[in-house]
């Protein structure tokens, strides 16, 4: 997709708290991993997204992560790539805070989205772990259900 | 004779095994239960192997290795190796009172030594003793071979001890007519013991040349004694020439078996698979096997790509994302996002049509008015803060976001489940071909590393020996009728002359007698072998159709099965046509007229020996079977069968009431691909348990066909 959009997250760091840096390296196949099985998401920023996207969901409180030590796997500009996913953290960001102004806020979009994975990725690993399958397929069949939860007329 | 036990020690896979063998007359049968492998050819060449010696091993012993395989050097690089057979003898003697029957037990022992050296060896001159065994001990008989060979024929081995597959080469087409006429007539006359009559009419013949001798030492007649020189040169050569058809007939019939032979072992490694060919399938299969990972791969990676896939994030977020647009919603309604954007504007300005399809030509006065309008929204829009900017850029760029816009076709539901199947078909195509592959390595390893181009050179250089042998028998042959009438014609002018002396009355008296005894021993042996063939013929065709009974398959159309005076075992079908016993007859039906013929010479014979016969009802199924195994039972005085467990089906009734003995023998290196219990035995060796036919013990317990085709091909 063409980058119509500036990209208001390129200069700012995604980070997690360091105690997920091994959860991260686990399931990232950006972490060295090779088997994909084993190691579902291509990229620690996919790993990420996912871990936020389940807690929005799941309306869990974005974590402050401001006083926790956090390490930083990537900055914001990763996003160039993917507009959809900025609109997706704007839209996000609107709907925890219930206000559009956050828009103007880049440094605290993320600072919620980072807050939110954080939250996220315990239920993420949840997903990965909590079945005796390879963890693609753990996860893939957790998602579904999750999914089916919502849409159960698909 | 009847076999009582036999105990085997170091021959090939017999490291130590005994057999008993049922002797009552009232259960007369022993069964062997063994699979493939296990021991039952092995058993067949050893008992044969102490009868006769290496002359009855597969090509006479020679590169026949009877040591174990896997024999252990540290045990000693002498192995020895025996076979005892202990048997018994039923004689009649006429007395006074009757006939009086005459039991007797032997005792045969053959042993020999094979040294090793590596993988070579070597074998030593068998030995062999026979001990008469009674009540009170046992003595020595010499030399042994008298006995057996009064008792067991050599020429008739083959008849009493009978490979199911071999014994075929009396009827198959594999070999010549004339092999096959030479071993029904061999068979036929050493078993009516036509080999005394035989003996005679070469004494007679020796007879008869002396007395031509005499002839010429009268010296009445310079031309008498031309005549009687040239016949005792005749003669010489006449013996000569018997001999050399004889040898030509035996090295014609010993080529023509090796090339059957040959053809066979050809044909077996083609069955099993043409190596190469098994070769390039495999590396076809490896090549497929790789296509399939690499797609697997890609549908793995395909996979993984879900869990950066736009869908994903949209699912997930379908109902947070519905709360946000909602918001950017209410903006729009409230009139504070506006409804377009300067770039789709402008880019309309640059454009001759609107995109409500109205002209926007700017020489039309109405469409001037249309384009102001359009510069009025882009010069508003401008007007917008950067927060609004933004606000209107995420309100019109999220609708890829927007659930209610996405068809279902790209929920991610729906593309994990089109990964799943993928992934799933893929995952069965490759377990399908890693089964293939094995499969085919699994045949690829039970192919002998036969060099199929070697068979094949070495059956082209067999077939130039035949050849060559029946030219020379062709050859010798013609030159014998030459001969005879030759001598026919200095016979006639030898007694002319004869008559005119005086000294020559007694000779051609004496020669006269000789011609005379000739003629009715040669009259008596035709006689005796046209009467008992017909017999043996009869009876082979009575025990045939009875054999074969209501078989609907072959019970229409095969009427009779009779040996002719040329020695050939012909089957006719309606109308007296003949039928090809290869091609007109299924297996079934061939070896029940094999073991007929077998059987109705044993009979005919009224010699008592026993019929060792392995694999007798391979091939056969319902009927024919159990009325083969039935009639077997009958027309033998003891019967010996080597049978496999599908053998044995539908024929456990018969054997509960006939079976005097049952024995199952089992190879421990069929664990654990074909048994179900480890038999903790490490060498190859065959192990014996008294399971009957309807028994199984942890010994000999096999795993269900099903499970161990499986493990075959896996």
């Amino acid at each position: 997709m063409t980058q119509r959009y500036h990209n208001p997250f390129a200069g700012v760091d995604l980070v997690v708290p360091i105690e997920q840096r091994d959860a991260y390296n686990r399931y990232c196949q950006s972490g060295g991993r090779a088997v994909i099985d084993h190691s579902p998401f291509p990229r620690m920023v996919d790993f990420w997204f996912t871990a936020m996207c389940i807690a929005a969901r799941k309306q869990l409180k974005s974590e402050d992560l401001s006083n926790r030590e956090t390490f930083k796997f990537n900055e914001g500009s990763i996003f160039d790539r993917d507009s959809w996913r900025v609109q997706a953290i704007m839209l996000v960001a609107i709907a925890v805070t219930g206000s559009v102004e956050i828009v103007g806020a880049p440094r605290r979009m993320v600072s919620i989205a980072n807050g939110l994975a954080a939250a996220g990725e315990p239920y993420l690993l949840e997903m990965l772990e909590d079945d005796d399958q390879e963890a693609i397929w753990n996860l893939s069949d957790a998602i579904e259900t999750l999914l089916r939860d919502h849409h159960s007329n698909i | 004779m009847r076999l009582i036990r036999a105990e085997f020690e170091n021959f090939r896979l017999l490291r130590q095994l005994c057999l008993d063998f049922a002797i009552n007359s009232e259960q007369k049968l022993t069964v062997i239960r063994a699979e493939n492998e296990s021991g039952k050819t092995t058993i067949l060449n050893a008992l044969q192997w102490a009868l006769y010696g290496d002359d009855a091993l597969p090509d006479k012993g020679r590169d026949y290795r009877l040591h174990p395989i896997d024999w252990d050097v540290s045990e000693g690089n002498r192995v020895p190796i025996s076979v005892q057979v202990d048997f018994e003898v039923t004689g009649l003697r006429r007395s006074t009172k009757g006939l009086i029957e005459n039991k007797r037990q032997y005792r045969i022992i053959r042993s020999t030594y094979e040294t090793l050296d590596g993988v070579k060896w070597e074998r030593s001159p068998s030995t062999i003793k026979l001990f008469h065994i009674t009540d009170t001990g046992s003595s020595p008989i010499d030399p042994p071979e008298a006995v057996i060979h009064e008792e067991l024929p050599p020429e008739l081995r083959e008849v009493f001890f009978t490979d199911g597959d071999r014994a075929l080469s009396f009827i198959e087409s594999t070999v010549s007519v004339s092999t096959k006429r030479d071993r029904v007539q061999k068979a036929i006359r050493s078993l009516l013991g036509l080999g005394v009559i035989e003996d005679a009419l070469k004494h007679v013949k020796k007879t008869a040349s002396e007395v031509n001798k005499a002839a010429k030492e009268i010296g009445a007649n310079e031309k008498l004694t031309k005549i009687a020189t040239k016949l005792e040169q005749l003669d010489a050569g006449w013996t000569e020439l018997e001999e050399k058809i004889e040898d030509a007939k035996e090295q014609f019939s010993a080529f023509d078996e090796k090339l059957a032979d040959i053809q066979k072992q050809i044909d077996n490694a083609l069955i099993k698979g043409d190596r190469e060919k098994l070769k390039k399938d495999i590396e076809h299969t490896n090549n497929q096997i790789k296509q399939i990972d690499a797609q697997l791969k890609a549908a793995s990676k395909e996979h993984s790509e879900l869990f950066k896939s736009l869908s994903l994030a949209r699912d997930l977020l379908e109902p947070v994302l519905e709360k946000g647009l909602s918001e950017l919603t209410k903006l729009h309604n409230q009139g504070k996002i506006p409804n377009t954007t300067i770039p789709v504007l402008e880019e309309r300005l640059n454009s001759t049509v609107c995109i409500c399809g109205e002209s926007l030509d700017p020489d039309d006065d109405e469409a001037m008015r249309r384009r102001e309008y359009i510069q009025n929204l882009i010069d508003e829009s401008r007007k917008a803060d950067a927060l609004q900017s933004t606000i209107t850029d995420l309100y019109y760029g999220s609708r890829s976001l927007q659930a209610d816009q996405i068809p279902d076709d790209e929920r991610w539901i729906r593309l994990y489940a089109k990964i799943v199947e993928r992934r799933d078909d893929l995952g069965i195509v490759r377990e399908d071909l890693a089964k293939k592959l094995k499969s085919l390595e699994s045949q690829l390893d039970e192919i002998p590393d036969t060099d199929i181009q070697g068979l094949r050179d070495t059956k082209k250089r067999y077939q130039a020996q035949r050849d060559r042998f029946h030219a020379n028998l062709t050859q010798y042959q013609t030159k014998f009728e030459v001969v005879k009438q030759e001598r026919e014609n200095l016979v006639a002018k030898r007694d002319n002359l004869l008559r005119e002396q005086k000294k020559g009355e007694r000779i051609l008296a004496e020669l006269e007698v000789t011609q005379d005894i000739e003629h009715v021993l040669r009259n008596s042996y035709e006689r005796i072998t046209s009467e008992e063939l017909s017999k043996v013929s009869v009876l082979m065709n009575d025990i045939f159709l009875e054999m074969i009974g209501a078989d609907p398959e072959q019970g229409a159309i095969i009427q009779k099965a009779e040996i002719n005076q040329n020695f050939d075992i012909v089957v006719y079908g309606p109308n007296d046509r003949t039928l090809n016993p290869d091609r007109d007859l299924n297996g079934a039906s061939r070896r029940a007229l094999t073991l007929s013929f077998i059987l109705a010479l044993t009979k005919v014979s009224e010699v008592e020996a026993p019929n060792v016969i392995d694999t007798p009802l391979g091939m056969m199924s319902g009927f024919v079977k159990t009325s083969v195994l039935k009639t077997a039972i009958r027309e033998s005085s003891q019967l010996i069968l080597f049978l496999t467990r599908s053998e044995i089906t539908d024929c456990e009734e018969i054997l509960d009431v006939e079976a005097g003995r049952v024995i199952t023998l089992t190879n421990p290196a069929h664990y654990p691909q074909m048994l179900a219990n480890d038999p903790g035995v490490g060498l190859r060796t065959v192990i014996r348990c008294e399971c009957n036919h309807r028994q199984e013990c942890r010994s000999c317990q096999r795993l269900v066909d099903s499970v161990a085709q499986m493990n075959m091909a896996l």
